[in-house]
C-alpha cells in the first residue's frame, strides 16, 4: 500500500472516548531498561522500535536518544510517554482502556525512505493487529 | 488496513505541520522534551492529554496544528522553525 504524500491520511474517529482504548506511540526514544537500547552510535539513526506493555512500571522505562535534552523525561517519563496519565484517565472513565501494546522508537533518522516505507508500516501493523487500540496518541521528544 | 485514528502532541509545530498530521496539538511554549509538560506536573500532563484526545471528537481540519496555551507551564520557549533553502 502506497501512502500519498499529497493528502492528509485522515481516519475518522466515530466512537466515544469513554469506550475507546488508547495506545501511545512515541518518537522520543523510550524503551524498557531491560530492552536493547537504541543505537545512537549509528549516524544514520536506528530504524528499530520497542514494544512497551500496558502494565509497565514507569520507573522501568528510560530514554535513549541523543537529539533532544531528555533530562526531564529521565525524571518523569510521562513528559514524553504519558502511560501513568493514560492509566489515570482510564480509572477516571475518561477513556475506556489502555491498549495492550505501546511503541517507542527513536525519531531521528537520515534514512527517511526506510522509516516512511518500513518502520512506520511495521509500527502501524503492531498497533492495528496487536494493541486493540481504537486510537493512538503520538508524541515526539 | 483501514487506518487508525491518531492525534499528535508536538512541541515543534512548524516542523510537524510539514507532515500534515491528521490531528495535532501544540501546547504553546513547551520546550522540546516536555511534550506533556514538566516532570511531576500530573494535573497539567492530564490536561494536555485530555485536550489532545478531545481533538479526536472535534471537527478539526486535517493537517492543521491546534495551539492551546497552558499558563501553569511557566516559562515559555520558542519552538524550532523550519529552515528554508535559498
Amino acid at each position: 500500500m502506497t501512502i500519498s504524500r499529497k493528502c492528509v491520511p485522515f481516519t475518522p474517529f466515530d466512537r466515544e472516548l469513554s469506550k475507546s482504548t488508547i495506545a501511545i506511540v512515541t518518537a522520543g526514544g523510550v524503551h524498557l531498561k531491560d530492552q536493547e537500547a537504541f543505537n545512537i552510535a549509528d549516524e544514520l539513526g536506528d530504524l528499530t522500535y520497542r514494544e512497551i506493555p500496558p502494565d509497565v512500571d514507569s520507573s522501568q522505562l528510560m530514554v535513549t536518544h541523543h537529539h533532544y535534552d531528555h533530562s526531564d523525561a529521565d525524571e518523569d517519563i510521562n513528559v514524553v510517554f504519558p502511560i501513568d496519565v493514560l492509566r489515570d484517565l482510564e480509572s477516571e472513565g475518561f477513556i475506556g482502556g489502555v491498549a495492550k501494546k505501546h511503541i517507542g522508537y527513536m525519531g531521528y533518522t537520515m534514512q527517511l525512505k526506510a522509516m516512511y516505507e518500513g518502520t512506520a508500516h511495521e509500527i502501524a501493523n503492531e498497533i492495528d493487529r496487536g494493541s486493540r487500540a481504537d486510537a493512538v496518541v503520538l508524541t515526539g521528544g | 488496513m483501514k487506518g487508525i485514528p491518531t492525534v499528535l502532541i508536538t512541541v515543534s509545530p512548524e516542523v510537524s505541520a510539514q507532515m500534515r498530521p491528521p490531528r495535532a496539538l501544540y501546547p504553546k511554549g513547551f520546550k522540546i522534551g516536555n511534550s506533556l509538560g514538566r516532570p511531576g506536573m500530573r494535573d497539567l500532563q492530564k490536561k494536555v492529554l485530555c485536550d489532545a484526545l478531545n481533538l479526536m471528537t472535534q471537527n478539526t481540519r486535517p493537517g492543521e496544528v491546534v495551539t492551546i496555551e497552558y499558563p501553569e507551564y511557566g516559562e515559555q520557549y520558542e519552538p524550532p522553525h523550519v529552515k528554508t533553502l535559498r
